[in-house]
């Protein structure tokens, strides 16, 4: 069994057909990069695996761990263990480090779980060994998050979302805006995270970025997988890259 | 006492007084458009109920017009409960309505997120605005009807004064708003609640997908609100005539201008916009107290037009 299923889905965007009978599959413990041109549907694919809406699924299914998940609010499908890091990292500017960091650990809180039918709760990471990890937000602690450098806002974004202790952590472009020095120092942050086992699913434009570190590759062209084959394949593939990611 | 130091402690105190009243009924109002996007033009419909129901469990009151007099109802309200307490004389039921009025609007506050703005979250704006207005003069109209267009006089629980200037009553409205005022801020600032309920008026799916069910707080949001704006209510009223109309004049308008002067979505730009206004209000309502509406709105203009943020917002909505 493959820890993420995504089924044969359909997804919308109002009218607008986005994902046409997409699937995908990852398997534990790899780093699989989904990419594609700009609007091939990478960041549709990651939200509607999420449950964020839009989109709307109207078809096929996603399975985490074995059960389907297609459906459950997308606060649900984040105790279950997938975590996504969207676009433009989205970390709270107001709020400081510490509390962006804290915000995982409030969904962990009696009076948020009650009623929700979740099974046993993941215990969230410990916020120290995340500063271990990341001694740049330590410093920062108490600093408000909107005064951070992009790469930092990264760091957190990424920080807050490992404090989940996810089964699957989704990056969408983490690359973006960032000088080449400090994308070496996101690809070093996502690689440590995969071997202390987390499995990562990660989309970017920065193809060859991408490649470097991924095990599995899926290119979306138009909603649809045209190419799954390991890294080092779409490496050799000369044709592909370039029919799809002109690189 | 000099003329002068007595018409500066009446500023001050009537200022005090008053910006309470406008950043208490503010703080609602800016949590809930902060969190929910919801822009709701019922806030001063609750300051309006809580007003009346403040009045029905504190005093006695008749009634010469209006459906429930219709009915054979000469009097409506409890009779007023006074004791002497330091040789002060004072209605004990206002107590009970200062708990009572709160957490009966908090349930209607409740239900009001359930039934009223909930279907609306998703859908535009107009939508949002019509149906809230629609709900104030509905509020306002069953008011009218159920009481007739009566003005009821301010009434004030405690009489006295210290040193003949400054009423009693005053300075207690002050203490206990002030006391309310500064709970709901340590509850927005130091609580875990107060955490989803600030990163959720900056990105709210985001707080989704870290897994906290965030609509569970927009009814406790949206109740604290309307407790707020209740308790308005109900101390407003023992400064002004209570009528129908009052929700939208002496409510909705000063919500409003509280939150552009504070910077929507911000607690503290609430509680300080609403200390701004109301001693501009209080100051000129003590010189020129014919120019102290056009004062007001006008400073608001100003404000607006050179920091369209609020004094103490932001560009982004924070506490």
């Amino acid at each position: 069994m493959s820890l993420l299923e995504v089924d044969d889905i359909d997804a919308f965007y109002g009218q607008s057909h986005i994902l046409r009978g997409l699937s995908l599959t990852v398997e534990e413990g790899q780093i699989c990069a989904l990419l594609g041109r700009n609007g091939a549907g990478k960041t549709t694919t990651l939200r509607s695996i999420a449950g964020a809406v839009p989109p709307e699924v109207r078809s096929g299914e996603v399975r985490f761990q074995g059960e389907r998940i297609t459906g459950r609010d997308t606060e649900d499908i984040a105790m279950e263990g997938i975590a996504l890091v969207p676009e433009e990292r989205r970390v709270f500017p107001n709020l400081t480090v510490e509390e962006n960091l804290h915000m995982t650990q409030v969904s962990r809180n009696r009076s948020n779980r009650i009623g929700r039918g979740l099974e046993a709760v993941r215990e969230t990471r410990p916020v120290e060994e995340l500063y271990e990890a990341f001694p740049r937000l330590d410093e920062r602690r108490n600093q408000q998050a909107g005064t951070l450098s992009g790469g930092e806002q990264q760091m957190l974004a990424i920080a807050r979302s490992l404090r989940q202790n996810p089964g699957l952590l989704m990056l969408d472009e983490p690359y973006e805006g960032l000088a080449p020095q400090i994308i070496e120092d996101v690809e070093d942050a996502v690689r440590q995270i995969n071997e202390e086992g987390t499995t990562v699913l990660l989309i970017e434009q920065n193809a060859a970025a991408a490649i470097k570190i991924a095990d599995y590759c899926y290119i979306v062209d138009q909603g649809e997988i045209v190419f799954s084959d390991t890294a080092e394949a779409l490496r050799e593939d000369d044709e592909a890259r370039q029919r799809y990611l002109g690189v | 006492m000099l003329p002068l130091q007595s018409t500066l402690i009446s500023i001050i105190i009537n200022g005090l007084q008053q910006g309470a009243i406008f950043a208490l009924l503010g703080i609602g109002l800016t949590i809930v458009l902060g969190t929910m996007k919801f822009l709701n033009l019922a806030h001063g419909a609750l300051y309006l109920v809580g007003a009346y129901i403040g009045m029905l469990f504190s005093v006695q009151r008749s009634l010469a017009d209006g459906t429930l007099y219709n009915l054979g109802y000469t009097t409506v309200g409890l009779k007023a409960t006074e004791a002497t307490v330091f040789g002060v004389t004072v209605n004990l039921n206002f107590l009970l309505a200062m708990v009572m009025v709160p957490l009966i609007v908090f349930g209607i506050g409740m239900l009001m997120e359930r039934f009223v703005a909930r279907p609306f979250y998703d859908r535009p704006e107009t939508g949002q605005l019509l149906v809230t207005f629609g709900l104030a003069l509905v509020v306002q109209e069953i008011i009218r009807a159920l009481f007739g267009p009566t003005t009821f006089q301010a009434y004030q629980p405690v009489q006295g004064t210290i040193a003949g200037i400054v009423s009693l009553w005053r300075i207690t409205i002050i203490g206990i708003s002030l006391v309310l005022i500064a709970a709901t801020y340590l509850m927005i600032e130091k609580t875990d609640f107060g955490l989803v309920v600030r990163a959720g008026t900056e990105d709210s799916e985001m707080v989704r997908l870290l897994g906290i069910p965030i609509t569970r707080s927009y009814s406790l949001v949206f109740a604290l609100g309307a407790a707020l704006a209740a308790f308005a209510g109900l101390i407003g009223a023992s400064f002004q005539t209570v009528s129908p109309p009052i929700g939208t004049e002496r409510a909705l308008v000063p919500a409003f201008l509280t939150i552009v002067v504070g910077g929507a979505g911000s607690v503290v730009g609430a509680i300080a916009g609403g200390m701004v206004l109301g001693f501009v209000f209080a100051g000129f309502q003590q010189l020129a107290p014919q120019w102290s509406s056009i004062v007001l709105f006008g400073s608001v203009a100003v404000v607006i037009l050179t920091r369209p943020e609020g004094l103490f917002g932001s560009a982004e909505v924070s506490t």
